[in-house]
């Protein structure tokens, strides 16, 4: 639901490094999105593409790499990835935000990010 | 051929970064947090679903601490002041923030809020979020404690069915408790299903509007 405003945000900082470098052009937008955001890759890149119309930045790629999300255990230090369980009576796959080992509370180490990771400029 | 198409392969450079966007909210967030401190103000983002009583909650919480604390609310609403209006009558003050289209509040948003308020004349802030259960589990605020609150009507998968907002929670409020039979929903099953997904979150069951529960959700957000 907030993928126009983190697109926007996106944008913004894309610009102000088109500026800083004196870049006429801007070809190649590469990020990385946690698994555990909220943002849909499909939505951001249809936000992107269109606050990106009119602007140095249209016709660019934009490039989206997923990443799984990591946990660590408040009491065992358990780290890792999180174990999804099938509820057989909500038939639904849940992310389990305990530890897959002793059950305790555990802390998001990755997953959750929105990265811009590389720009390819024109001049 | 268009020129550009000519000159690409020589004049094109690549600049390397590892910015996060959703590191610009926490990092206001943090100085939110940091002022809030200084200014000895504790500060709670209350989110929850539509309808499912973060303002009566807020009402509750108002009549039943406004002598021990000088209280301050944040309404977060996308267009009115149906909410604040409501809230006002418990003589609090109450700071406005229609977000517009924005479907969650922000820590930039809170930042100018904070900036509306005489802060040496408040200890308390209780923020209502927009309602909504997915995009403000996203964006923290700098608050120094979250609540959720759902309730019975809303059925009984609103837990499982968005574990990430639990899981940023530290007390989840389930309202309406007086109407679980009525919608054969389970208070129990869905407080266990708070804990599964959330161990460090406490679990309230509440009849806000009766004022029921609320000094355990006051105790349980030590206030």
């Amino acid at each position: 639901m907030h993928e126009y405003s983190i697109a926007l945000q996106l944008v913004n900082n894309l610009l102000q490094e088109a500026e800083k470098h004196n870049a006429n052009k801007v070809l190649e937008v590469h990020i990385v999105i946690g698994k555990l955001t909220f943002l849909g890759k499909e939505q951001i890149k249809f936000c992107y593409e269109t606050l990106a119309r009119g602007s140095i930045l249209e016709n660019s790629q934009l490039y989206i790499e997923e990443r799984d999300g990591c946990i660590k255990c408040i009491a065992c230090g358990y780290e890792g990835s999180l174990s999804y369980q099938d509820d057989p009576e909500y038939h639904l796959s849940l992310p389990a935000f305990s530890c897959p080992v002793c059950g305790s509370a555990v802390e998001i180490i990755s997953g959750r990010e929105c990265l811009i990771k590389k720009i390819k400029f024109l001049v | 051929m268009p020129l550009d198409e000519v000159i690409t392969p020589e004049r094109t450079f690549d600049v390397e970064l590892e910015r996060d966007l959703l590191l610009e909210n926490e990092k206001i967030a943090l100085q939110n947090r940091e002022l809030l401190r200084k200014k000895g103000i504790r500060a709670i983002d209350i989110m929850g679903s539509i309808g499912s009583g973060k303002t009566t909650l807020i009402e509750q919480l108002a009549k039943h601490l406004n002598r021990k604390y000088k209280i301050a609310v944040f309404n977060g609403d996308v267009t009115t002041t149906i909410d604040s209006d409501r809230v006002k009558k418990q003589g609090v003050e109450v700071v406005q923030i229609n977000t517009g289209k924005e479907c969650h509040l922000d820590a930039e948003l809170i930042r100018r809020a904070l900036q509306k308020i005489n802060l040496d004349k408040i200890d308390l802030i209780l923020v209502e979020n927009v309602g909504n259960l997915i995009c403000p589990a996203e964006f923290p605020l700098g608050c120094e404690k979250r609540v959720v609150v759902i309730s019975v009507t809303e059925g009984p998968y609103m837990v499982v069915k968005h574990p990430f907002i639990f899981q940023s929670a530290d007390v989840v409020v389930v309202n309406k408790k007086d109407l679980a039979r009525a919608m054969k929903v389970s208070v129990k099953r869905l407080k266990e299903d708070v804990i599964r997904i959330n161990p460090r979150a406490v679990a309230v069951a509440t009849n806000c509007r009766k004022g029921e529960g609320i000094s355990r959700v006051i105790s349980a957000l030590k206030l």
